[in-house]
């Protein structure tokens, strides 16, 4: 058939005619293939079928396939199968079912012995049992009424009679005709809305087989109702099946449906009892880190998902979950920074400390890197981030390789807790990155270390720019374009599509020949990387073999094997592998933490002498054996090494300015400001340059009540940052101590200009102004009232920055209202009392409160800590004093909103002091409560 | 598309001849056996005891009955009992203890005719309330029974005087999710569906399929009525969803022609109410899933709820025989196992794999 003809045909088929015969030039493959309509094509399998034509069963298997092709739901593919039997099956599959079976059949037998024991009890009859319907109740078949409630209006039509006008009741007929209309249109019945379904199941007649099997029940049916998203019936019928027995199934369930009602609490409290029934499960661990990312609370989130992720490298729903968390939290970080919260300018302080040091770091790996033609740009593409704010996400240094594990790596890092964990997600983008750009150079390794932590926002747009015929040490030109674009993939996620190139690529080496083993064993051990993604880890481990036999002792490459093994559970070759790269570079935190983990699990497994049946750990020539940092450039010639030399000396100078700081940061922490001065002192004799030791010494002055220093300092400190807001904080505090307080108004009137939600700040100002004016008024200033403030605002800093330090805190004079009468009032008052640590105003602000307005007044600002202090005020000042009254606000505080949430969140040492208070209040002999009462109240909330 | 592994598979685990015509089977409670009802060629009736043990089905108890039995069910007893309740052709209810089968528990007249189809709730811990039995007869009446009261039933649904009265051959309790709430549908020949409301005792709902109406089945006699599969005798079943019911359009349906025959039983996976088995006049079965649809109810032109029916995906069909396969039963304890009798007098016990993945 011409090429002509067939196309005739096709379009002639789309108006074919589907009850005619198929012509027989149809039965052909060529026009099979063209054909898209499903309609004609299972009518051409039909003719195919039935034989009219004679029999083709290659055509009939290709149209059939052809068909299947275009809808694989078309019924003309259903075809009559007979019955599969056991020899249909593996082996394995069969043999699995039949002792599923058996397991069944002997299971069954003692539930049915057990349920004939029991059948003793037959003749009690239930109690609640409904009574019988009335007797033979006669129902209609048919709905005759409605049709004659149709006919009357019928008759109506009727011309009325004249002598009905009279008797003519307009709202009357009014009020029929608005009845008929209801009649006729009755809403539509929608059996969705079910309060009618109790949650509760009666079970006290039951034997416990029976229990079982109804909780079963009732949990299926909630799984369905689940599953046809009706949640709010899912949840009623979880609740069910946990009144007949309580499960950890049905608890997660539950939690699951109640997520999806957005019921964050009921979704929390189901979590929690599961982990309390099973610690550890990682579905609740999963849901309770939803919850908490829905409440807000980002810190307990990424710890849950931290543990599943230790437990489960590979779940995707936790990693999902994990990076949209990062985003969130980004944009609250922000957020914060604008609102300017006490917190932040001391976080700043000590973020810089890092900064200024990767800062460095940095600085010297671009310094290096003209020398780099190799792949430099992805790095050089990350500025240098100066400013103060934007740091604090910065990450620490010797992160090497974080894969999978990376998680763990940051869990020591206090405040950057969050960063860390959403690291972990951006991590293999660098390692991928410096896989291509490294060969054995210093610099760009320290680039990337460093660079790592603020991989977000800079990271992801260097890699879309990336250069996909960037030239990749001796590879060829197309090589090279594989490999770039195999990192593109990888960085997009896509690892399969990443791996099909690294496989393209190394293909293409062996066959072009080329000499350049470096460049082969990057290939492979990217490769490596996108079977490790893959969860491939068999395939992971060959690839780290050839990489590691073409380069022994390369890094990457270990740590991935290491990885591979670990997750096939191979934990010897694991821990061998994860020692050999700390050899390597002992800085790499993820195999430390992966060391440790793994020394517990062998010891769990092999006992004490754990150590002796390990493989040998290959002993590291000390020509690969090196801080990686200080690796030094192969390829480098004596220009770098000068520079080296050089910045060693830096680096130390630098290590010792950061001891010196620190040691500094700690004394201010403890209120030793003279020490800290000296310190900080030093370390401007180190480096003049550095603007946050003058802000800090700044602050010490400010705390030695040494104004004109600190106002010095100050001044310093301006001069490098210009803008430095803390700087001109302090200035302003110094200001006012000088008594200059119009230099001190306009400071401040600085910092609001830059950040207009520091609350300090605007505080001060409107403090200043008054006396500002007063100074301007009368002669003599205002004297008492300066210094008291200023000391209370740095408390407030370090109190934040350091929450046990209460020894710092002189808030004695606050003035406490003891008498509020609202509850915003009681809550200042009690915040108040709190902050100072003082439980006596605590006791009398309680002792002046009405038991009743309790509640009301908590609901705001009620959480753990604040039960704990009022109950420490209870215990020690209330109890003696008036027993009833503590009994009475007992009595009320937990009807306080979220009071049940709150209390699961105390801590252990709170709720020993909550025990304690009790038994001390259940000691006491009074007329007004009795011991039952206590217990019952106890009850409440333990 | 999933590759054909990955489908269940049903498969023949036990096949076994019997000397009978054998009408309904049925699942003993938390027990590996079952119960086969029927009729000898004699003309009287039989009921046998099978338990499963190791891939065969060994006879346990046979009892003879004067009138050949035509179906059974437990749904109206306890776990602790577990008493059967048989219909047979001449018309009476007996509920029997199979440990003691001489003499009925509880028996009455119920019918004139053959009671074709029983159902049974309240019992096994399937829907709150008291135990009810429900029997559709040939003479036309579908009656509620209570075992509690003898004698006369709790609720009788029968034409009125003048009306023609028709065949019912199938009937079902459903929506029975607390202690008052309760519904019975009942098929008949002339493709009628009535679903009565037990608790006002009144016709709630009513419709015509055009087809005798083999059998009905709510996807689970203890929720909140969700779905109703209806099979038809020219091999149509129709899956209506019964959350939203329109006042003149009832509730939304969709339709599946499947079988080239009658489909005779539709009977849903008691752990899983959305994938249900159909059984064929020819001998086959299919297996099938409900996909709900987005959104199960939208507004019509005139801001009344009206229900959004879903779509039936087919699962796997099989050819057991060339004989109408007449009843099947899921185990209520095991996913997967379910037996089922045909007219060519035997009984299969078969296993369907996959059930948990679909």
């Amino acid at each position: 058939m011409s090429e002509d003809a067939v196309l005739s045909l096709q379009s002639h088929s789309t108006t074919v005619d589907y009850r005619g015969k198929v012509p027989v030039e149809h039965l052909d493959y060529d026009y099979i293939e063209k054909c898209k309509d499903v309609r004609y094509l299972e009518k051409i399998l039909r003719t195919l079928r039935s034989g009219e034509e004679g029999i083709y069963p290659h055509l009939i298997k290709f149209c059939e396939s052809h068909l299947e092709k275009l809808d694989p739901k078309s019924r003309a593919l259903r075809k009559e199968m007979p019955v599969a039997t056991a020899a249909s099956l593996s082996k394995d599959e069969w043999s699995q079912i039949e002792d599923e079976l058996k397991r069944w059949q002997e299971e069954t037998k003692k539930t049915e012995t057990t349920l004939k024991h029991q059948s003793v009890f037959d003749d009690l009859v239930k109690e609640n049992m409904p009574p019988v319907r009335g007797s033979s109740c006669f129902v209609p078949l048919s709905q005759k009424t409605v049709p004659q409630e149709r006919k009357k209006p019928s008759k109506c039509a009727l011309p009325r009679d004249y002598r009905e006008w009279d008797k003519f009741d307009v709202e009357k007929e009014c009020e029929k005709i608005e009845e008929d209309v209801d009649k006729t249109d009755p809403p539509a019945i929608i059996n969705s809305g079910h309060p009618k379904i109790k949650t509760q199941v009666d079970t006290s007649l039951l034997s416990q087989q029976e229990k079982l099997f109804l909780a079963n029940r009732e949990k299926d049916k909630g799984n369905e109702a689940f599953r046809a998203k009706d949640y709010e019936e899912a949840v009623t019928y979880y609740s069910r099946s946990l009144s007949i027995i309580t499960t950890v199934a049905a608890y997660n369930n539950r939690a699951q449906a109640e997520i999806k009602l957005e019921h964050w609490h009921n979704a929390l409290k189901d979590c929690l009892s599961v982990l309390e029934l099973e610690p550890g499960n990682l579905k609740a661990l999963l849901r309770r880190a939803v919850v908490y990312n829905h409440m807000g609370n980002f810190h307990m989130a990424t710890e849950d998902l931290r543990t599943v992720l230790r437990e489960e490298p590979q779940n995707t729903t936790a990693t999902q979950l994990m990076s949209q968390m990062e985003k969130k939290m980004e944009e609250c970080q922000q957020e914060k920074q604008r609102k300017g919260k006490k917190i932040l300018i001391q976080e700043i302080e000590e973020a810089d400390n890092q900064t200024d040091s990767d800062n460095k770091a940095h600085k010297t790996a671009c310094l290096v890197q003209p020398s780099q033609p190799v792949g430099g740009e992805e790095r050089s593409a990350t500025p240098v981030e100066r400013g103060d704010m934007g740091n604090a996400h910065k990450k620490p240094h010797g992160r090497g390789d974080g894969g999978p594990h990376a998680e763990s790596n940051s869990s020591h890092h206090e405040h950057r807790k969050n960063r860390g964990s959403s690291d972990k997600y951006k991590v293999p983008q660098e390692k991928i990155a410096n896989g291509s750009s490294k060969r054995g150079s210093t610099a760009s390794v320290q680039g990337d270390q460093s660079g790592s932590g603020k991989a977000t926002p800079v990271g992801g747009n260097a890699g879309e720019t990336v250069n996909l015929d960037a030239p990749c040490g001796a590879l060829p030109p197309p090589l090279a374009r594989l490999k770039n674009e195999g990192n593109l993939l990888f960085k997009n996620g896509q690892f399969a599509d990443a791996l099909e190139k690294y496989s393209q690529a190394i293909q293409g080496y062996t066959d072009s020949g080329i000499d350049s083993p470096e460049d082969l064993c990057i290939l492979y051990s990217n490769r490596a990387a996108c079977y490790l993604k893959d969860g491939n880890s068999q395939d992971c481990i060959q690839d780290c073999t050839r990489a590691l036999e073409l380069q022994p002792f390369s890094l990457k490459p270990l740590l991935r094997r290491a990885m591979a093994y670990e997750s096939l559970e191979r934990y010897r070759k694991a821990y061998v592998d994860y020692k050999t790269v700390l050899q390597i570079d002992v800085s790499v935190q993820a195999a430390h933490d992966s060391v440790n983990r793994i020394t517990r699990l062998l010891i769990e497994q092999d006992g004490p002498e754990w150590r002796e049946k390990l493989p040998e750990i290959p002993l590291v020539p000390l020509s690969a054996q090196q801080h990686r940092r200080e690796e030094p450039p192969s390829a480098e010639v004596l220009q770098a090494r000068a520079e080296k030399a050089a910045r060693d000396a830096e680096r130390k100078a630098e290590v010792r300015f950061s001891a010196l700081k620190q040691e500094g940061n700690d004394f201010v922490k403890k209120s030793q400001y003279q020490d800290a001065l000296g310190k900080y002192t030093e370390c401007l004799k180190l480096k003049p340059e550095e603007c946050t030791i003058y802000t800090n010494r700044a602050l010490c002055y400010l705390k030695l009540e040494r104004f004109a220093e600190a106002k010095q300092d100050c001044d310093a400190a301006l001069k490098l940052e210009p803008t430095n807001k803390k700087a001109f904080y302090r200035r302003a505090m110094a200001n006012k101590g000088l008594k200059d307080y119009l230099a001190c108004s306009s400071d401040l009137q600085e910092v609001l200009q830059q950040d207009p939600n520091v609350q300090e700040a605007e505080k001060e100002l409107e403090e200043v102004t008054k006396l500002l004016r007063q100074s301007l008024a009368s002669t003599s200033p205002n004297k008492p009232r300066k210094t008291v403030p200023i000391t209370e605002v740095e408390d407030d800093e370090n109190v934040t920055a350091v929450p046990n330090s209460k020894n710092s805190c002189k808030g004695e004079d606050i003035s406490i209202n003891l008498q509020p009468a609202s509850a915003y009032e009681f809550g200042q008052s009690l915040n108040a009392a709190r902050s100072s640590g003082n439980t006596v105003a605590c006791a009398e602000l309680l002792a002046s409160t009405a038991p009743e307005m309790l509640p009301q007044f908590l609901s705001t600002q009620l959480d753990g800590h604040t039960i704990s202090f009022i109950m420490q005020a209870l215990h020690s000042h209330l109890l003696e004093k008036d027993p009833y009254l503590v009994y009475q606000h007992l009595n009320h505080l937990h009807t306080a909103d979220r009071f049940s949430v709150v209390l699961m969140l105390l801590e252990k040492e709170e709720r020993h002091h909550m025990t304690q208070l009790f038994e001390d209040l259940s000691a006491v002999q009074s007329t007004q409560f009795t011991k039952n009462d206590v217990q019952n109240l106890a009850n409440k909330y333990i | 598309m999933s590759s054909p592994l990955s489908k269940p598979q049903i498969i023949t685990h036990i096949q076994k001849s019997l000397n009978y015509t054998v009408f309904d089977s049925k699942w003993i409670p938390c027990s590996a056996k079952f119960v086969c009802l029927g009729n000898f060629p004699s003309g009287t009736g039989v009921i046998q005891i099978y338990e499963v043990n190791q891939g065969e089905a060994q006879l346990i108890k046979e009892v003879e009955k004067p009138k050949a039995i035509k179906c059974g069910t437990f749904g109206a007893t306890s776990l602790q009992q577990r008493h059967i309740a048989t219909g047979d052709f001449d018309g009476n209810l007996n509920i029997w203890n199979l440990e003691t089968p001489d003499v009925p528990v509880y028996a009455v007249k119920a019918h004139k005719e053959i009671v074709n189809s029983i159902d049974g709730v309240g019992g096994l811990g399937i829907g709150d309330g008291a135990p009810e039995i429900v029997t559709g007869s040939r003479d036309g009446t579908v009656k509620v029974w209570d075992p509690r009261q003898k004698d006369s039933p709790v609720a009788n649904m029968e034409p009125m005087e003048g009306e023609t009265k028709r065949d019912c051959w199938t009937v079902a309790f459903g929506h029975a999710f607390n202690d008052q709430d309760r519904c019975v549908c009942a098929g008949y020949d002339n493709g009628d569906i009535k679903l009565f409301d037990l608790r006002n005792m009144s016709l709630r709902w009513e419709t015509n399929i055009k087809n005798g109406v083999c059998c009905v089945e709510f996807d689970r006699k203890d929720i909140n009525m969700n779905k109703l599969v209806a099979t038809s005798l020219e091999g149509k079943f129709h899956v209506f969803d019964m959350r939203t019911q329109h006042p003149t359009k009832g509730f939304a349906s969709v339709s599946e022609k499947a079988h080239k025959s009658t489909i005779w039983q539709v009977r849903h996976l008691p752990q899983n109410r959305d994938i249900f088995m159909t059984t064929g006049g020819a001998g086959n079965l299919h297996l099938w899933k409900y996909e709900y649809p987005a959104q199960r109810c939208k507004k019509d032109s005139d801001c009344v709820d009206v229900g959004v029916a879903g779509s039936v995906n087919l699962l796997q069909n099989v050819t057991l025989s060339t004989q109408p396969i007449a009843s099947l039963d899921w185990s209520p304890d095991k996913q997967g196992l379910c037996v089922c009798s045909g007219f060519d007098q035997s009984v299969r016990v078969l296993i369907v794999t996959k059930l948990n993945i679909v």
